[in-house]
């Protein structure tokens, strides 16, 4: 067991979930009719997706660089945001049974990574690239935001803080998953939580999507808060983190969906 | 003082109406009384900031912290705990002294009488590193630990006995007690992990090869910072240097209480010299940097000119080391005799405290004396009053021990292999460690970096490491005890826990203050709760030594700080009225400042 290994192994379970969600979502009439279109989609959706690739290119230089800097520059809120909410997740964490943890644990990982992936191929399988662009979009604002207030806060989260109250339940459960999440981000970076705003973004999206994906809006909306409940739960985030990230994923999708950013070639 | 000298065109009518009321005030005799008020304020509360690694880099330190915060709470004391990253920790503390309190370990493996000299010596208070960071200045302190590096026997320990004591009650730092360490060892490709990870670094060297295969010995860790600096001298890199110093040499080691002869390999003291006693060293006759050099008693000269300036007298202050000052200190001129003899002059002191200067690490002069230079950044000089010494991460390290640097990757992996060339003479046949050092079961040591200690464990659990190289959280106890392959592995506790005070500043100046709060811990308590036990209490910092006086053990009550109430619970009242006989003021459960 090694960092390959587990990241492939999220790779797979990731890759079951689209196959069965495109299934299920998109219906194979769809898949088939829009096929032929994917290429030319793709190109009248290459800048904000060429964005978005570049911002999440710089998040993976920058992040190493940022924690020193963050340091630096950065102010050191952990005391502060306890005191706002004091021990609420530990709260949380005692009423949360085994089961539900190891869901989350795995929401956590695998419903994370579905839940962002899954967005782009239904939006590309649309005639209107307009949806594209805009999910595209709104993960950029997410990360572009998100690593901003990285860098200008430094805070830990309640595991880290707290290991008189609260459990690092992700690490308990399914250690192996640290291994992962260590690679993609830093334990000072919990200010605002990403998962949430992504996660929000994305469930906001699907209920713009209502009319074309029906089935996507009640899944999106479920598997979001559910994320948004592991984050606090696993003792990873703050209410307060989450409370932001919220706050974040809307604010982007209002800026994503803004008619300025789609006055070209849109057809509606 | 009425400033219409400095009236400009731009200074509006309001504040030039304004500062001419002040002035007619000032002119009319209010001064005085405004002078009066002004020293008359409202008292201001009494708060405190804790600092500490957060959890997953120390489990212990930032619970012990959390439950220090509920204590010194109740007792009034409004106290907030800050959670902040080893290496940024070490900076704001110990180089920059930025801090009211913080929670750490004593940085290295084993405590000695002596060590007390650098911890608390006024001397060094206004010195960064490891060397006093607290600012303590007591001059009975002073006067005790000079005496002590004198003294034998029973005088030693009657002045050690009182050092004690008097380090308990004025509290620049408070003992809380010395955690067990507890690491879990893979059996399957080697054995031999009992005391692996003793207090002699070189214990590793002996493990016994379970699998014909293996070759390389893979330790995982939860700290990071040994993959990005190997720099001995760097306080807030270094852990209790048990890598780095099986990467640099000492002319002897510490090894179960006592020294061995090590690169020097036989010394004589001789006290009939006029400006001090003298260490007079031998060197090993087939001593090489990992770099193929020539180590000879030039380096060895070098070395300890090094540790005490390392700017080597050309700055215009010295620019101690943040790490080994007490040993430092001790010699006060090194000189090459020949190829193979070195001479320490050492401060009047006795044989076994000059002794204790042989275990600092060896530095080449052909790699760190350009390091005596400023400090710059990519080339250009910012003027800093620090050298080059104190800032390398000193990778690839040029060091003379076992283990020779490879490679390493900045928070991921630290490769050593062994070193070929290392000395092969058997120092004492009877003694297993000496001999079998010399033949390590393995070709290469890789330290692997994880983000937690369960994450640790799992791995060495699965086979993709042997062990780990740092202890883990007394809560994966059940976890590894569990596991078929797994050893567990309990060594007594290495270093202790303390909380120290910069008694720099309001309110920690004050002693009272500070023994009072030592009355608000619960030793026994935190031992149960955060360690489950896994803990020793402990009162003086020499705790585990036998130079402890009675009146100093740990015992449940019996302490010359008692607990202000039982079984974790402070007894409100009592420690109310502890600090009010101290001076202060209570405002509805807030302390206030008398």
């Amino acid at each position: 067991m090694n960092v390959v290994s587990v990241f492939s192994e999220v790779a797979v379970v990731v890759s079951l979930l689209l196959a069965v969600g495109v299934a299920g979502i998109v219906g194979p009439d769809r898949i088939r009719s829009e096929l032929p279109a994917l290429r030319t989609r793709l190109r009248q959706a290459a800048r904000p997706l060429l964005l978005l690739g570049a911002v999440l290119a710089a998040n993976s230089v920058v992040r190493d660089f940022g924690v020193g800097l963050s340091w630096l520059i950065g102010s050191n809120i952990t005391k502060t945001i306890y005191a706002i909410e004091g021990s609420f997740v530990a709260s949380l964490q005692s009423l949360a049974p085994a089961w539900f943890t190891l869901y989350l644990g795995f929401v956590y990982v695998y419903g994370y990574a579905f839940l962002l992936v899954f967005p782009l191929v239904l939006t590309l399988l649309l005639a209107n690239t307009r949806y594209l662009k805009e999910t595209a979009f709104a993960y950029t604002v997410n990360y572009v935001i998100g690593l901003l207030c990285y860098v200008l806060f430094v805070a830990y989260g309640p595991r880290n803080f707290a290991p008189d109250t609260v459990e690092p339940l992700l690490y308990d459960t399914i250690p192996r998953f640290q291994l992962v999440t260590s690679q993609v981000n830093a334990n000072t970076n919990v200010f605002p939580s990403l998962h949430t705003s992504l996660s929000v973004t994305v469930a906001l999206m699907a209920y713009r999507l209502r009319a074309e994906y029906p089935r996507w809006l009640p899944v999106a909306t479920c598997l979001a808060g559910s994320v948004v409940l592991s984050t606090m739960v696993l003792g990873i985030h703050w209410a307060t983190d989450v409370v932001f990230g919220v706050l974040l994923g809307a604010l982007s999708v209002y800026v994503a969906t803004r008619p300025r950013f789609h006055s070209e070639n849109e057809s509606s | 003082m009425c400033g219409a000298s400095r009236l400009s065109r731009t200074t509006s009518r309001r504040a030039v109406l304004g500062s001419a009321a002040a002035g007619l005030a000032a002119t009319s005799g209010c001064m005085q009384r405004l002078r009066t008020l002004a020293g008359n304020k409202e008292s201001p509360a009494v708060s405190l900031s804790i600092k500490t690694r957060p959890a997953d880099e120390d489990p212990g330190a930032m619970h012990i912290a959390r439950q220090l915060e509920t204590w010194f709470d109740t007792a009034g004391v409004d106290t907030t705990v800050q959670p902040v990253t080893a290496t940024e920790l070490y900076r704001q503390t110990l180089l920059n002294h930025e801090f009211d309190a913080f929670v750490a370990r004593y940085p290295y493996r084993q405590i000695t009488a002596d060590s007390l000299y650098s911890l608390v010596h006024s001397s060094f208070a206004a010195e960064r590193g490891w060397q006093n960071p607290f600012g303590f200045a007591d001059l009975e302190v002073d006067e005790l630990l000079t005496a002590q590096r004198r003294q034998s026997d029973d005088r030693r320990a009657e002045t050690l006995a009182s050092l004690q004591k008097q380090l308990a009650n004025a509290c620049p730092f408070l003992v809380i007690g010395t955690p067990d360490s507890i690491r879990a060892a893979n059996t399957t490709r080697f054995s031999g992990w009992t005391g692996a990870f003793g207090k002699s670094p070189l214990r590793l060297l002996t493990l016994d090869r379970a699998d014909p295969e293996a070759t390389t010995l893979r330790l995982v860790t939860t700290d990071s910072r040994v993959t990005r600096n190997l720099n001995p001298l760097m306080a807030p890199f270094r852990r209790r240097g048990r890598i780095t110093s099986l990467v640099y040499d000492s002319l002897a080691r510490q090894y179960q209480g006592g020294l061995i002869p090590w690169a020097g390999v036989d010394w004589e003291w001789d006290t009939s010299r006029p400006d001090g006693p003298v260490l007079r060293v031998t060197l090993r006759d087939d001593l090489q940097w990992h770099d193929g050099e020539a180590l000879t008693a030039a380096d060895v000269a070098f070395t300890y000119r090094m540790v005490a300036d390392t700017s080597l007298g050309t700055f215009e202050q010295a620019v101690p080391p943040t790490r080994y000052r007490g040993r430092a200190t001790v010699v006060t001129a090194a000189t090459a005799i020949d190829e193979r003899t070195v001479e320490l002059t050492c401060t009047d002191c006795s044989r076994a405290v000059a002794e204790r200067a042989l275990t600092a690490p060896l530095l080449a002069e052909h790699v760190w004396r350009e390091r005596a230079s400023e400090a710059d950044i990519g080339g250009v000089g910012i003027g800093a009053a620090t050298t080059e010494a104190l800032v390398t991460d000193a990778i690839p390290p040029v060091g003379s021990g076992p283990l020779q640097f490879d490679t390493a990757s900045d928070r991921e992996s630290l490769r050593l292999t062994l070193f070929e060339d290392h000395f092969r003479t058997t120092i004492d046949p009877a003694d297993s460690v000496a001999a079998s050092a010399l033949d390590p079961p393995f070709d290469a040591v890789e330290v692997g970096f994880v983000g937690s200690d369960s994450t640790a464990v799992e791995l060495v659990e699965s086979g993709d490491a042997d062990a780990t190289a740092v202890g883990v959280g007394s809560d994966l106890v059940r976890t590894i005890g569990r596991a078929d392959d797994l050893t567990l592995l309990l060594d007594q506790g290495d270093s202790f826990y303390f909380l120290g005070f910069n008694v720099r500043s309001a309110p920690l100046s004050n002693s009272r203050f500070r023994n009072l709060l030592s009355h608000l811990v619960d030793r026994q308590y935190l031992v149960d709760t955060v360690f489950d036990g896994y803990a020793t209490p402990a009162v003086s910092p020499l705790a585990g030594t036998g130079q402890v006086p009675e009146t100093l053990q740990w015992g449940p009550g019996g302490t010359v700080t008692p607990f202000l109430g039982s079984d974790g619970e402070l007894d409100t009242e009592q420690v109310r009225s502890a600090f009010r006989e101290a001076g202060y003021r209570y405002d509805t459960g807030t302390l206030l400042q008398s």
